[in-house]
């Protein structure tokens, strides 16, 4: 027999207990995970390859204010801009739902390749989308969602433009960190607007990343004190922007994460004590036979311990398994493109875990120690 | 039997706080325990034998007075200290076996030794020897809610002499068990004393458990009865 051995045997001796122990544990840590996924995703918004050559160009009063397609050509022979695109946010609702997870954008199907180059479309795909006004092309997760092929009719009804679309799917794509995504011909909008000359926004990519702070303040001065000042920014901070938006509930999953965590702590001391309770008098036993009382305290740590990392690896790796292998989109609801149990979230939950461990064995372990040994005895004789 | 004491009480007292009142419960205590002997502690209920007992053991500590096993002054030692003397020169066997029921005759034999810097094969050898001795070789494997109250308190003496102590403490070893169990631990008791030159003191009710001693003594009131 060996001292970790004996330590199993001590967490093990009442199956039952420990099994509901880790199991509690590990449902916590389970839904913490969840939660902080859910919270990252909120707030760390996934980043394409080419997304650090991005700049994103809106209108400095808002996002919902169009931009004049004038800019256009300015923009372009700005020094250090390699391509330009406009993409407007269509809104619309697919085939009359009530609530359609997939974003449509309006834009320029020349430049697809040169501004998202990590979309992978077949060259036939593209040729077929750059060569046909009404048709579009849809990311792979929609296509599987609502089962659309290639050929088939895509039905949009406007909500922010009092236009509907009635598009032909040409391509689906893949590659992106959203491919749930659907883009059409800005000039059909154009077309169904009635050729209002305004875009939602500009899509930018710059020759290097080393030049993008330098696009950006030539792209915000070039339209100083213009009637469409600009706002330019990289494509992480426009999307960044959008966090602010989710403030409450940023707040509302912090909560629920610390009750979670506090009940966990409680459910796990109060195991923790009635385990050492009942073994009062064996751990007086161990006194007597020359245990010293540090050596006790580790034992009640260890074995806490133990339980708290059973309980995590059932609990943060079922999460990070289950995660790893689901389909986002699809258990989401379409609301989130990934879900991602990084690093970072694997080593809070361990941490909790392991504090856990700690704090739920602490007041039976100073308890153990400081007891005497005929006390400990007499107690339940 | 050796002329050395192996145990020397000087003007031990021992005063418990209960609630608000202070007991006494020894008073002035002076005794002798010589190496080899096996000393039966007698009295009623509350006399302070089991007191006294721990104390030599060095298990509790004195309120006042000496008491000095194998030439060194217990009371004086930390607790750290003690908790190593312990293990290394007392054996104990409790009224109510006190054995871990999780782990096997074998395991609880061997607990003691997983404080020490004995080997696997060492530490087999000695605790084979120990159940040999007390005749539980057949039980190793046997977790005690599967072995009798005697053969319980058989692998209870098995843990208390695996360490080889010189004194060896029992706090009415045969109170829970039948007469024939009784009068086995009590031969294993007596033959440890009588021919492994250990020596032991054992605290009991019962006049027939004490003749098997060299020596008895009575307590009551926290006082020694004179013979």
């Amino acid at each position: 027999m060996t001292i970790p051995g004996f330590i199993v045997k001590n967490a093990l001796r009442n199956k039952r207990r420990a099994a509901l122990c880790v199991l509690s544990v590990a449902a916590s840590l389970f839904l913490l995970v969840s939660l902080l996924v859910v919270l990252n995703e909120f707030t760390n918004p996934p980043e394409d390859v080419g997304a650090s050559l991005r700049i994103a160009v809106r209108n400095k009063v808002s996002l919902a204010t169009p931009l004049p397609v004038r800019q256009r050509p300015l923009i372009a022979k700005i020094p250090g801009v390699e391509a330009i695109t406009a993409l407007s946010f269509f809104g619309g609702k697919y085939k009359g739902e009530e609530n359609t997870m997939f974003a449509q954008f309006a834009m320029d199907p020349e430049q697809l390749e040169l501004v998202f180059g990590e979309a992978k479309l077949p060259r036939e795909q593209l040729e077929a989308w750059i060569a046909n006004r009404t048709s579009c092309i849809i990311g792979v997760d929609t296509a599987k969602r609502y089962n659309v092929k290639i050929g088939d009719k895509f039905q949009l009804i406007g909500q922010i433009y009092p236009v509907d679309l009635d598009l032909t799917v040409v391509g689906i794509y893949k590659g992106t960190t959203d491919d749930r995504n659907v883009f059409f011909h800005q000039k059909l909008l154009d077309e169904l607007t009635g050729d209002l000359g305004q875009v939602g926004m500009w899509w930018i990519k710059a020759r290097s990343p080393e030049e993008v702070p330098g696009v950006i303040d030539r792209i915000n001065a070039a339209f100083t004190n213009t009637s469409a000042e600009v706002l330019a920014e990289t494509e992480r901070a426009f999307q960044l922007s959008f966090v602010s938006m989710w403030a409450n509930i940023k707040v509302l999953i912090s909560s629920i994460c610390s009750v979670v965590v506090f009940a966990l702590i409680l459910v796990s001391a109060s195991t923790m004590s009635m385990a050492i309770r009942e073994r009062m008098r064996e751990l007086s036993v161990l006194k007597a036979l020359g245990f010293r009382r540090h050596e006790l305290f580790a034992f009640i740590l260890a074995e806490s311990f133990g339980l708290a990392a059973v309980g995590f690896l059932l609990g943060a790796g079922g999460a990070w398994l289950l995660y790893s292998s689901v389909n986002a989109p699809t258990l989401t609801g379409g609301m989130f493109p990934t879900l991602d149990v990084t690093p970072r979230i694997l080593a809070f939950s361990a941490l909790v875990a392991a504090v856990l461990g700690v704090v739920s064995s602490l007041a039976p372990a100073l308890a153990v120690t400081r007891m005497s040994v005929v006390d400990g005895l007499k107690t339940l004789d | 039997m050796t002329a050395a004491p192996i145990v020397q009480i000087r003007a031990l007292t021992k005063i418990f706080l209960q609630g608000e009142i202070n007991v006494t419960a020894l008073d002035s205590i002076d005794l002798s325990i010589e190496s080899g002997e096996f000393l039966t502690l007698m009295g009623p209920s509350g006399s302070g034998k089991s007191t006294l007992l721990h104390i030599i053991a060095g298990i509790d500590r004195p309120t006042r007075g000496e008491c000095i096993v194998q030439d060194r002054n217990i009371a004086a030692l930390n607790e750290s200290d003690l908790a190593d003397w312990r293990n290394q020169n007392v054996g104990f066997v409790f009224q109510t076996f006190n054995l871990i029921p999780v782990l096997t005759a074998y395991e609880n034999v061997e607990l003691p030794l997983l404080l020490t810097q004995l080997s696997g094969k060492e530490r087999r050898h000695l605790v084979t020897t120990a159940l040999e001795m007390v005749g539980l070789d057949d039980r190793m494997k046997h977790l005690p809610k599967q072995l009798s109250g005697g053969q319980e308190q058989r692998v209870a003496i098995a843990r208390a002499l695996v360490t080889d102590p010189k004194l060896v403490v029992a706090d009415e070893p045969t109170g829970n068990l039948d007469s024939h169990s009784a009068n086995e631990v009590l031969d294993i008791l007596r033959t440890l004393s009588r021919d492994a030159g250990k020596t032991v003191i054992m605290v009991t009710h019962d006049p027939k458990a004490a003749a098997y001693g060299s020596r008895t003594i009575h307590l009551e009131k926290g006082e020694l009865v004179p013979n």
